[in-house]
């Protein structure tokens, strides 16, 4: 397609009609810019985001499935914490010797997704050298070079053929403001802002065609997403950063941590008094058991403190 | 026959797969007047959970052409897929033919760890399910217990082994598992009443009073825990070991049963029970 010869016919018309009509306050764009810029440009977006998300679609490989070990994992260690958070729901004998089977879970590093690996001492596994991360990175990459491959190829060719277009002209007025947004690559400084140039015609585009690509390709498209663009953009330079958040857990760390606190958790079972509450709901509280009943809980109190003091002692001994 | 509403319709399907409810018959019967009046095209992705939703309905009332023809149409479009394997699976199920069901699941639960944990989960109820038909009841233990062992979190799983340890009087297991269930979900009464009568029967009595006495405090007025409170105060009171508190109980539980206002319905109900209990023995 000679585009060239077009680009360059579509210029001096451009030229023309302002030098003619420059001075008369108006300016009337060539029709030819229409069928020739306008709408290629917008056909082209569009076109190219159809495309770009097919493309997604087929290099994007079937998403990640959690592994069942790691469900394992951090199940087990919610487990832990639903039995500190509702441990006096129990009898102490329940609790106790689920203590005794989590602490010695945890320690030994029965729900760990590996338990043969070496425990302590290892610096965190390089992410290269994991399977699981690379892939994950690949995955980044691709989608981030299928967004930014074919937004820099419009762009370069909107720049090279028609640099300084006014393509458009807004149909209500704006204030001064939006002219460097509506007006890049054209540097005019009397020219009305409502006229859209052509570069910011393809930014326009970028930006709104999302609803349109929802609207064809429902939702949850590849194709847009012009502000994931603008947010991979951003990310490029710190490419180095984002490898760091999808760092893998140390899940033996995080066990003997809940192991520590299942440790230094005591015991203060609900029921111990629960007779006297109902009586007492019941409106029926003898005299005796009324006195009785505010007095144990206080001292029970002390003893848990001290408890919990010796347990973490212990617990520090032993690590 | 008027014509089908395609939209209410598919907004009571898609209503039905969120919350879960199995009103199958109902299902069943619009899934058949969706696709026999060809709307089937008009639900364009979401015609794979239907197919998937109207399998399981046509299952449960019997219609197996449904069934049959929404697995085939699923079989085309994912040649591989284990959630489709599950539905064959449970198409055998339906059919009565158990050992190939369960070759079947056995097979998508084995065939890797890497499934897609949302089936896995289906998948291995299944299993369960299936061997609890077939009455193979230690192998339904063991299933469950390695289930729980990764989805802790399970309410109904722990539920469902705490009720197959009792089908085998294996009461102490039982209560572990109501244990979890009460860690799980402190302020289900139920689950405390479920305890206190295993605790009553194995013999604790003191445990099982407060227990009932839990379920007093969680439920006022509770009827079988107020008889539970009954029975227990009046068996510690028998060993002799019963303080003020346990006879005060005992006189608030006997106030309280007595104090129930039973209709004329409930009552003829009950002997109704009675009458079938004393027939049988």
């Amino acid at each position: 397609m000679p585009s060239g010869v077009f680009a360059r016919h579509f210029c001096t018309s451009l030229h023309l009609t302002m030098a003619t009509l420059g001075e008369a306050k108006q300016m009337i764009l060539d029709p030819a810019i229409r069928d020739w810029v306008l709408l290629p440009i917008m056909v082209v977006m569009l076109l190219v985001g159809v495309l770009r998300h097919h493309i997604t679609v087929l290099i994007t490989g079937t998403p990640k499935k959690p592994q069942l070990k790691a469900v394992r994992e951090s199940k087990a260690l919610m487990r832990g914490s639903q039995l500190r958070a509702f441990r006096n729901a129990i009898p102490p004998h329940a609790f106790s010797s689920r203590k005794a089977f989590l602490t010695e879970a945890y320690d030994q590093g029965k729900y760990l997704k590996n338990p043969n690996a070496p425990k302590e001492g290892v610096p965190a596994p390089n992410p290269m050298t994991d399977p699981d991360m690379m892939e994950g990175m690949m995955e980044g990459m691709k989608k981030q070079v299928t967004n930014m491959v074919p937004q820099m190829l419009i762009m370069g060719w909107i720049n090279f053929f028609f640099q300084g277009f006014v393509v458009i002209k807004l149909p209500f007025p704006l204030t001064l403001r939006f002219k460097s947004m509506l007006q890049s690559g054209v540097d005019t400084r009397d020219m009305d802002v409502t006229w859209v140039s052509s570069l910011s015609w393809y930014f326009l585009n970028l930006f709104g065609l999302s609803s349109v690509f929802t609207l064809i390709l429902g939702d949850n498209n590849a194709a847009g997403a012009g502000v994931n663009d603008m947010a991979a953009m951003g990310g490029m330079a710190g490419m180095a950063s984002m490898a760091t958040p999808g760092q893998p857990q140390d899940f033996n760390k995080i066990f003997m941590a809940e192991k520590e606190n299942l440790m230094i958790t005591s015991h203060d079972w609900e029921l111990e008094s629960i007779e006297e509450k109902v009586l007492r709901k019941y409106g029926k509280s003898t005299g005796i058991t009324a006195s009785k009943t505010p007095k144990s809980p206080e001292i029970k109190k002390e003893l848990t403190v001290k408890d919990k003091i010796k347990a973490a002692q212990k617990a520090k001994k032993r690590s | 026959m008027t014509r089908l509403d395609f939209e209410a319709t598919s907004l009571e399907l898609q209503q039905y797969r969120q919350s879960g409810e199995r009103a199958s018959e109902r299902v069943a019967y619009l899934a058949s007047r969706i696709i026999k009046d060809g709307y089937s095209a008009k639900l364009q992705d979401d015609i794979w959970p239907f197919y998937e939703q109207a399998v399981a309905a046509a299952l449960d009332v019997g219609d197996f052409r449904l069934a049959d023809e929404c697995i085939e149409n699923l079989k085309r479009r994912f040649s591989n897929s284990s959630r489709v394997q599950r539905l064959v699976g449970m198409r055998y199920e339906a059919e009565g033919k158990l050992a190939e069901a369960q070759k079947i699941y056995d097979a998508i639960l084995e065939e890797d760890e890497s499934n897609i944990v949302g089936v896995r989960v289906l998948v291995s109820k299944r299993q369960i399910a299936l061997l609890k038909l077939r009455g193979l009841k230690s192998e339904a233990i063991a299933a469950l217990v390695s289930y729980l062992d990764t989805y802790y979190s399970d309410a109904e799983a722990w539920i469902e082994l705490c009720s197959l340890y009792l089908s085998v009087h294996a009461y102490q297991k039982a209560a572990y598992c109501l244990e979890e269930l009460i860690l799980l979900q402190a302020a289900n009464p139920i689950w405390h009443l479920k305890y206190a009568e295993i605790m009553y029967t194995l013999g604790d009595y003191s445990l099982a009073l407060k227990q009932y006495c839990r379920v007093i405090d969680l439920h006022e007025d509770h009827l079988r825990g107020m008889y539970g409170i009954q029975l227990c105060a009046s068996k510690i009171m028998a060993n002799g070991e019963a303080d003020d508190t346990t006879k005060a109980l005992k006189e608030l539980a006997t106030e309280r049963i007595l104090a129930t206002e039973v209709d004329q319905c409930t009552i003829d109900s009950i002997k109704q029970v009675v009458r079938e209990y004393l027939s049988v023995a």
